[in-house]
């Protein structure tokens, strides 16, 4: 079978059997945490159109993840607008705010990440001391359940349901861009950025729209996180967030989607299965970042498109 | 006079103390194929980057069909007509052959964001063009048969031409090729000299920074000498060749060019 | 005078993001990358100074200073022997060995924690508690010594490079790799010569800051970030650049937490930080030598 129709039906597959997941009735704990999941590989997939896709490594997201988040928990709580609007909200908050990060895209490298990793201490700063707007160290709590038109998600199947609708539709965006003009564009400035821009290609123009984009996408997967734990404290929003958020994308295989999905599935739940580990894990993380990035930056999804290869033919 | 294409008046680039680029005036016809020379450390990639927009000026001026493009960025001259291939290929080695051609497209075609999500039939027509035209532009330079091949899987020779085929592929008025024939071998380099030509009668204009003399003797119309960053000599290649400037300055101080490419 | 304590707590937080900065800068300009994990390098020379005191309560400040010197420079070529240098081998691309810093980072942190615990650790009293008098104005002893540290130890490590033979060497391995190697540098050797340097300095800087403040896992992540700040005021890159940022940056955080907002202190390191990649990428040195 192609290689490309492959991967197709391998999708249609999985995504089939998480929507059938709940007529199994599975405990509320498992799908509260593949609902867990399904929020985090949002949140990576948005980084890894950045990183992956446009060479961009940006260890802030969790700055656009806790806007989003927190916008979507005060639009509702305190303003009692419908689940929908505050979740879009949401990712439009987390997007205008990327706006004023924009000018640092010109940055490469190094000096990008530190610059993104600065923008995130800010945020998390505002959050912590603007007591007022966001209840400070003390959080926000009753935010309220997702609803959809008027309909509240009250049972977890329903919720689990939204968060893999969601990962979905952002899995399948992206999938579309990756393989569009803009998608072979972002890919070139990640390879040779001096090259695209003798094709013509606006390389800050594009950089800039991956930053937004993926801020959206964190403001979304941070909606779905504030309706799903119903409380927030800044203390979810630091660095370290961000550090998880990378490690998905680089765990999973930096440049794949899939990947993304899958780290995001082997950072939320493997603590969760290995007890144990629980204590021992960012330890165990940040020695994985250093060994992926040492033989290879494939991760996941590379090595498991390395099993597969014999089973498929590529495309003439 | 008729309007040239390509005009530099009092072209300079400083680094510091140095003048890389002094003082240069150029004038490249229409249809023409300008070629640069001029020995190690003459400043010739230097000029071609200040043409291209990747260096900025120091002083001076470029105009391109007319309009002054002195500020203009690389990307935006690339989208009015001005390509370039690179000394030390800037190719994009994960992707294919034809992913390659297909990112020179990428200025004069307009899909976005939106459309790419929304998929319409527009944006799928235009991906269908791009890719034919890609297509039609590696069989140009004679690499057909590698359209599926990452580019960073090919043998050199091959991907020098497919550095062409890239700045070819959009077929703009002005194509800066930046020692396209190094490291290639003679048939290598006679081919080159051919596709150059073909490049030319498509109704590209061509600008030529070469250190192999054959190639430049048998396919420039005019040349000009550049040494320590200002012009010494301009003419057809004949009357370069018997330039007593410019054979001292190849000859004269030690720096041989290799015997098969003297210039007397 | 209040106006003398805050210049000296000032000065004296500078010198401690002065020897911070001088890491980044040495690392960057031997391998061109950000170390993002040159603040743990900080924490674990604070760690282990305090193990120290804690083993050995009678230990003179001088002595651990050394030990947790000592500490920081060892961790740090270990660092640069295991994983760095195997990263260059593989001419791993610039993007995943930055990757690879902040994995080094994690797991130096995540480590700290497990063996020291979470909670912040009060170094013992290693100076005098009556205030110094200079010039008739009442300073903290402690501000002092950590003054005198740093310019003792900024000015060692000048001598060292610009006096003795490796130091030269150093220097002329961070120009021109390749030359230098030509002319017989041992280019191994000089890495991890600069990583050593890099480490001993922030593990003075670490045990500064203990004695100054506290001690806790995760206080090289902020402290290594304004380290960075310092050294990119003053120009990445410039040794003279990463110890003026750092002394200037250190005073203008403690006086604009004085006079602007003490909540959001770290928040004008970040928003410099940002000002100044965006505005004036190459620092203060930058700036003088356009002039020039």
């Amino acid at each position: 079978m192609e290689s490309a129709r492959l991967k197709r039906s391998l999708t249609g597959i999985v995504l089939l059997a998480l929507a059938a997941l709940p007529l199994f009735e599975p405990h509320q704990f498992v799908l509260h945490m593949l609902s867990l999941v399904a929020i985090s590989a949002t949140a990576a997939l948005g980084l890894q159109l950045l990183l992956g896709f446009s060479g961009q490594l940006s260890i802030g997201q969790a700055a656009f993840y806790g806007i989003g988040a927190y916008a979507s928990g005060l639009l509702s709580a305190k303003l009692g607008m419908p689940f929908i609007v505050a979740f879009f909200a949401a990712g439009v908050i987390a997007a205008v705010v990327s706006l004023v990060m924009v000018p640092i895209t010109r940055l490469t490298g190094a000096a990008l990440a530190v610059a993104t990793l600065g923008f995130s201490i800010l945020v998390y700063l505002v959050l912590k001391n603007e007591e007022w707007l966001t209840g400070g160290s003390f959080g926000l709590m009753g935010i309220p359940r997702a609803s959809l038109f008027g309909y509240v998600l009250a049972k977890p199947a329903y919720a689990y349901l939204l968060c893999v609708a969601v990962a979905a539709a952002v899995y399948l965006s992206l999938l579309r861009l990756q393989r569009s003009r803009f998608g072979r564009a972002i890919n070139a400035i990640r390879q040779n950025e001096d090259a695209a821009r003798a094709c013509g290609v606006k390389v800050t123009l594009l950089k800039s729209q991956c930053f937004v984009i993926a801020a959206f996408v964190a403001g979304l997967a941070g909606s779905l996180y504030a309706h799903q734990v119903r409380y927030l404290a800044p203390t979810d929003f630091t660095f370290w967030k961000s550090v998880e958020i990378l490690i998905m994308v680089v765990i999973g295989g930096m440049g794949s989607l899939f990947g993304a999905v899958l780290g995001a599935a082997v950072v939320v739940l493997v603590p969760e299965v290995l007890r144990e580990v629980g204590d021992y894990r960012m330890l165990i993380f940040g020695a994985i970042l250093m060994v992926v990035m040492l033989f290879g930056e494939g991760g996941i999804a590379g090595f498991l498109e390395q099993c597969l290869r014999p089973f498929s033919k590529p495309r003439a | 006079m008729p309007e040239a294409l390509l005009e530099a008046a009092g072209l300079s680039r400083r680094f510091g103390g140095l003048a890389a680029v002094d003082a240069v005036d150029l004038r490249v016809e229409r249809g023409a194929i300008h070629g640069l020379i001029g020995p190690n450390g003459a400043g010739k990639t230097t000029l071609l980057n200040l043409i291209a927009g990747a260096l900025a000026v120091t002083r001076g001026t470029v105009s391109f069909r007319g309009a002054d493009i002195t500020r203009w960025d690389a990307a935006r001259r690339a989208q009015a007509g001005i390509r370039r291939t690179f000394q030390n290929l800037k190719l994009f080695a994960e992707m294919s052959a034809l992913e390659n051609a297909s990112i020179g497209l990428h200025a004069g075609t307009r899909a976005g964001i939106f459309a790419a999500l929304a998929r319409t039939p527009a944006q799928r027509a235009e991906e269908e063009r791009i890719f034919a035209r890609a297509r039609r532009a590696l069989e140009f330079v004679g690499l057909g048969g590698d359209a599926g091949v990452a580019a960073g899987k090919l043998p050199y020779g091959h991907r020098r031409l497919l550095e062409i085929a890239r700045a070819f592929v959009a077929e703009p008025a002005l194509i800066l090729l930046d020692e396209p024939a190094a490291g290639l071998n003679q048939t290598e380099a006679a081919n080159l000299s051919r596709l150059i030509g073909r490049i030319r009668d498509a109704g590209c204009t061509v600008v030529l920074v070469e250190h192999h003399m054959d190639v430049v003797m048998s396919v420039c119309d005019q040349v000009t000498v550049l040494n320590y960053g200002r012009k010494l000599a301009e003419g057809r290649p004949a009357e370069i060749q018997r330039d007593a400037q410019v054979i001292e300055a190849y000859l004269g101080r030690g720096d041989a060019p290799p015997s098969k490419h003297a210039l007397a | 005078m209040y106006l003398a304590e805050l210049l000296a707590g000032g000065l004296a937080i500078g010198c401690v993001y002065s020897l911070v900065a001088l890491g980044f800068a040495m690392i960057m300009r031997a391998t061109s990358i950000i170390h993002f994990a040159q603040g743990e390098l900080l924490m674990l020379g604070s760690m282990s100074g305090l193990s120290t005191l804690w083993l050995l309560p009678k230990l003179p400040a001088v002595a651990v200073l050394i030990c947790g010197m000592v500490a920081s420079g060892i961790l740090a070529v270990a660092m640069e022997f295991l994983v760095y240098r195997p990263l260059r081998l593989r001419r791993v691309a610039l993007m995943n060995v930055i990757t690879a810093t902040v994995g080094m980072s994690i797991l130096c942190i995540n480590a700290a924690r497990l063996v020291w615990g979470s909670e912040p650790l009060r170094y013992p009293e290693l100076f005098s508690t009556s205030a110094y008098r200079i010039a008739g104005v009442p300073v903290s002893p402690q501000l002092v010594w950590i003054m005198a540290f740093g310019v003792v130890l900024m000015g060692l490590l000048q001598l060292f490079l610009k006096r003795t033979r490796t130091g030269l060497v150093m220097q002329a391995v961070a120009q021109d790799a390749e030359v230098a190697q030509l002319m017989g540098a041992n280019l191994t050797r000089m890495m991890l010569y600069t990583f050593a340097i890099a480490g001993m300095m922030a593990g003075a800087a670490g045990v500064m800051f203990g004695s100054l403040f506290f001690s806790f896992f995760e206080m090289g992540f902020l402290l290594g970030i304004k380290g960075f700040v310092a050294a990119t005021l003053g120009g990445l890159g410039s040794l003279a650049g990463a110890m003026l940022g750092g002394i200037l940056f250190g005073l203008i955080e403690t006086f604009s937490a004085v006079y602007v907002s003490s909540a959001y202190k770290d928040a004008i390191g970040m928003v410099l930080l940002i000002a100044i990649l965006l505005f004036l990428p190459s620092g203060l040195v930058g700036l003088w030598k356009a002039r020039g």
